[in-house]
């Protein structure tokens, strides 16, 4: 396998992770509060 | 937390541009479509259809729906940061450059100038005016978003943001050329890799400028017009990640068996299948925001707007991963099957969604209640069918044509000639102009229901405080 191979693989695992990342604090009980918040907020009185 | 003074001028200046560029690209398009069937309709050098359908996709997408689109991240971006614009200098400037930008444009492709890149054909110095427009546009809404009273950001500032970026991304690269006069220039790139770097862009300019505002707008309209909140904030948020994780794979979808290596065709199909999950994540949150609502779609015509669009971006979210399976393209490719397929998108869902935020700003920014609801069904009446008879009627042909020009007879000849599978296509291009004109009669009755709200609709005592306070 070639440098560029090994880049594009790399680049592809660790966008992967991230989105996994971005699930997994999304939809933690810890932060579920805070991630439903801003659908209440935005019906204030404009 | 004291109501900040907000910009309404600007939001009303963009509202009534987008939708007189909207009105031009309607006209020009039943046009357009009138030269399809009646060839004497076209009048050289101007007002061929060369030349005029350019105009009728340009004047649509940057007229339409982005202008459409600042009148409304421009209001959405003060009301959710709870903060007013940045800065209102920046705003009017952005106005105006917008209109000169538009009518550059039109007058450059009636001309003749292109780059002859479909969706792209502007020449080198009207792009560079776009680029300067869009940099006015975006540093005034993340400068607004940073000085935000706000500290949640609500779903549609995600989309606001993606949209900002991934246009400025994607214009540019796509428009690496090299100027060779004052109007030609030569693409940076050649040949198979013109072509997927464009595709790239074609593909991802329907994400960043007709998927990603409208469902800003639509988050943001929906809730505020049931008075309901949406049904999960935490689902909006890994839909939108997941649109942009895998939106940005998929443009060699419209290069599936061209000379553009196997691999990435490959790779652009899996990816516009799997991005239907975060399509379809949009559509069932908003449907799901409407449990124990329906019966809103009954008394409330702003609902009845905004749940059709969803819907027809929910089909077009299928339809499009289907034509993009090469067994399916190879079949409906090039045929008039495509053309409908856009446009379900921009008459069934962008401009459902426009339409809807549109008569939603409108009584707030000018103070007014709306004139006539039966108006404003009837406008909704009128769109519907007009765009199914126009999208309808074109599959129909779609499928028709595919299966002529793949017939072949017992020695392997082509059963027909082209010239009979064009003559085969003119009721079905009848039925198109017959469906652009019952949409253009639509956009009319919203314009005069619009206008007329403005002058005689009832002053309404909330929002016209909005508005004469907001006036900058």
């Amino acid at each position: 396998m070639d440098w560029a191979s090994i880049l594009y693989l790399g680049v592809t695992f660790g966008l992967f992770i991230i989105f996994v990342l971005i699930v997994r604090y999304t939809y933690s009980r810890k932060n579920r509060e805070q991630n439903e918040e801003a659908k209440y907020r935005m019906l204030d009185d404009d | 937390m004291e109501k900040p003074n907000y910009n309404t001028d600007i939001v009303r200046s963009f509202i009534n541009w987008g939708i007189i560029w909207g009105l031009v690209s309607i006209m020009v398009g039943v046009i357009v479509s009138l030269q399809m069937v009646e060839p004497a309709l076209n009048f050289p050098p101007y007002l061929t259809f060369g030349r005029l359908r350019p105009l009728h996709t340009n004047a649509g997408i940057y007229g339409w729906a982005v202008g459409t689109t600042f009148a409304l991240f421009l209001y959405m971006v003060q009301r959710l940061c709870k903060t007013r614009l940045w800065s209102d200098k920046l705003a009017r400037f952005q106005l105006w450059f917008f209109n000169a930008t538009i009518i550059t444009a039109a007058i450059t492709l009636l001309l003749g100038y292109t780059t002859s890149k479909e969706y792209h054909e502007l020449e080198w110095p009207v792009d560079i005016m776009v680029v300067i427009l869009w940099v006015a546009f975006a540093i005034n809404i993340i400068m607004t978003i940073i000085k935000r009273r706000e500290e949640q950001m609500y779903i549609s500032l995600w989309y606001m943001m993606a949209s900002i970026v991934g246009v400025a991304i994607l214009y540019i690269v796509d428009g690496a050329e090299v100027p060779v006069s004052l109007f030609k220039s030569y693409s940076a790139y050649a040949g198979t890799n013109d072509a997927n770097v464009h595709w790239w862009f074609g593909h991802n300019a329907v994400a960043m400028v007709l998927t990603a505002p409208p469902l800003a707008m639509f988050y943001y309209v929906l809730p505020k017009s049931t008075g309901v909140p949406i049904y999960s904030h935490r689902m909006s948020i890994i839909a939108f990640w997941s649109l942009i994780f895998m939106y940005l794979w998929t443009g060699a979808h419209h290069l599936l068996w061209t000379p553009v290596p196997d691999w990435i065709q490959t790779l652009a199909m899996a990816f516009s299948v799997m991005l239907i999950a975060p399509s379809w994540g949009s559509v069932f949150n908003g449907y799901l925001s409407m449990r124990g609502q329906w019966h809103q779609m009954r008394e409330n015509y702003l609902v009845k707007f905004l749940i059709i669009g969803i819907t027809f971006y929910g089909l077009q979210t299928l339809q499009g991963p289907m034509q993009a399976i090469r067994s399916f393209s190879a079949f409906i490719h090039y045929t008039d099957w495509v053309p409908a397929h856009i446009h379900m998108g921009t008459m069934g869902w962008v401009s459902m969604i426009a339409f809807a935020s549109i008569y939603y700003l409108v009584p707030r920014v000018y103070g007014r209640e709306l004139y006539s609801v039966p108006l404003a069904n009837l406008h909704f009446w009128l769109i519907l069918i007009g765009q199914l008879i126009w999208t309808i009627s074109l599959w129909i042909a779609g499928v028709l044509q595919a299966g002529m020009w793949t017939a072949t007879n017992s020695d392997g000849s082509l059963a027909y000639s082209f010239m009979e599978t064009m003559v085969e296509m003119y009721p079905y291009w009848w039925a198109r102009v017959f469906g652009g004109i019952i949409f253009l009669f639509g956009v009319i009755v919203f314009i005069y229901n619009l206008v007329m709200t403005t002058r005689r609709g009832e002053v309404s005592p909330a929002s016209e405080r909005t508005a004469v306070e907001g006036r900058a």
